[in-house]
């Protein structure tokens, strides 16, 4: 059995710092990983254009898949009835999914937070439904991921006034009934939610209630959804100052290079978004320099692979010219770029990872 | 596109024919309009290849005159002589001779007379390689194997012959028998996206009901990739509503299609191909009910597979 204490199926050990940044090893159920890491977003059991065992050769460690996606289809008791996602997609690594709040939230018409849970009109029948922290946990039990997440009240960051102190407050209430709910606290890791917005007080409040609950693990919620940089880093430190120095803290929504290399230096481990895979459908491709847009007339007659830095497949095969016929035009285009870009994004935590590890932080990252 | 062995390209004839508004064939060439800007525009047997020899696939194809092969009247004849031209205009136009391989195409519709000239006429060129088109266009069964047995009857025995648009397994198998090397389809590509596989027993649709709570993986005996890792449940869930699910099933029918592929050149390599077709056809029909046509065609091709017409017992 992991962990240290009853309420765990998880170890961490911090290997190395370079001040606030970590390089650590974060043992799951399914899989021992290095963090810092980054976890593709696979929705509902797969990457967009990418298999299985593409996801191993580039090395992901951990994917996330959306419980509300997963909920509508397959949907959670087929996922029961054969054993859990990981043997449904055969994935032989981590998994984790969201709590199904956020999708319902952003995706659904009609959507409404209670105190008893989030109402929202089905999408198959138009019919009034409600997703309480019990449902929510319960349909993650049976998806069976490594690390399940609260389901927390999440508002907007742009959003001021009372509603943002409600939904941290709520947020701690909610915890509670997630925690009740969870039959399978030695197989799957329950991760609480840091909301507060943008206030420091609320955020500090809701640290001190989380870390009071003993979880495995936290993430810092309601960021990147349109605050302003400045306030964005502010969250994010404050946070990884509050949080435990010995559980890993993931920073939900996360995925722009730059971000990641940032919120790392202020002790944060773990990161998902769609951005990768979202922008390689739309033609740009992350390379060292930043982002290519592949679909710029200039890529026409530009025969270099994507980054001369990167080995991967679609790299050491392709030219950008070639790139720049199919994106946007053939849905090759964007399984290629979403390949590099996630590979992209696996040497990035490696690169995080190792160069804590070996002493070099500041020095990858603090040049040019 | 950094492809490492062969490429064959057609000669866009035909893909204009079917696709193009107002598209007409005359003597010069295909004239149809431009999908650019609207504009009349003409493709001659010297355009075609051309833009072949500049692409520089393996082989190449001459630009032939293809007619429906429901067609009936004087349009299958005037089709079948100017195909017989414009080969000669092609091989004029061909300028890599020593790099890239043109193949005529037999036309002539499902008139054994004039696809005997048609032979006659393309074979006395000397060609590289032949092809047996306007088929695979609607014509009964029964026509199209008898036109295939015509043609690789009459095609020299030292060079390759090419049945173009075929890719049903069931029909591969059958020109096989009667002489015919190579085909292509985009029916196994096609087929996955509507979320059907190809399997040993024939067609598996993943759309269905039942695949929900199947977990078998497509095929039993096939080793690929997406067998060794999926269940038809899996698969079930992604197809007609995720790329991935296009992908992974075209990335198996492609694998039976080539696994197909070595079972007939081995099985006829080893003095084991009747056995082969054997028992591909009880796999197919397990009830035992080939279809009269394949029975004609494997008495043509002197294939005995009547012990393929009595049910399999459960």
């Amino acid at each position: 059995m992991l962990g240290i204490s009853p309420s765990m199926a998880l170890r961490f050990e911090v290997l190395a710092r370079h001040n606030r940044a970590r390089a650590s090893r974060l043992t799951l159920p399914h899989y021992e990983a290095l963090t810092p890491l980054f976890m593709p977003v696979g929705t509902q059991g797969t990457i967009k254009g990418l298999t299985n065992d593409q996801l191993e050769d580039l090395d992901c460690q951990i994917i996330l898949g959306n419980t509300y996606h997963l909920a509508l289809r397959p949907g959670a008791d087929l996922l029961d009835t054969i054993g859990g996602l990981h043997k449904f997609m055969n994935w032989p690594r981590a998994l984790l999914t969201d709590s199904g709040g956020f999708q319902m939230v952003s995706l659904l018409h009609l959507a409404d937070i209670t105190e008893e849970g989030v109402t929202f009109q089905s999408p198959v029948d138009g019919k009034p439904m409600l997703l309480t922290p019990e449902d929510s946990i319960q349909i993650q039990n049976k998806i069976g991921a490594d690390i399940i997440m609260a389901l927390d009240d999440v508002v907007k960051t742009t959003t001021t006034g009372p509603r943002v102190e409600e939904a941290m407050y709520r947020t701690l209430r909610w915890i509670d009934r997630c925690i009740a709910a969870h039959s399978r606290p030695h197989e799957q890791n329950l991760f609480g939610i840091v909301q507060g917005g943008l206030d420091p007080q609320l955020r500090d409040i809701c640290l001190e209630g989380l870390v009071a609950r003993n979880l495995p693990g936290y993430a810092i919620g309601g960021l990147a959804g349109g605050e302003g940089k400045d306030a964005f880093w502010r969250v994010v430190a404050q946070c990884t100052a509050g949080l435990p120095e010995d559980k890993p803290r993931y920073v939900m929504g996360i995925g722009f290079p730059l971000d990641i290399v940032v919120c790392t230096a202020l002790g944060a481990d773990m990161y998902d978004c769609v951005y990768p895979t979202r922008t390689a459908r739309f033609g740009s491709a992350l390379v060292s320099e930043g982002v290519l847009r592949l679909t710029h007339a200039a890529m026409a007659t530009d025969y270099r692979p994507l980054d001369s830095s990167c080995t991967c497949m679609v790299c050491k095969r392709y030219t950008r010219a070639y790139l720049h016929t199919l994106v946007t035009k053939e849905a090759m285009g964007s399984q290629l770029v979403s390949y590099h870009n996630i590979s992209h994004m696996m040497q990035l935590s490696r690169n995080l990872h190792s160069s804590i590890l070996e002493g070099r932080f500041p020095d990858i990252h603090g040049g040019s």
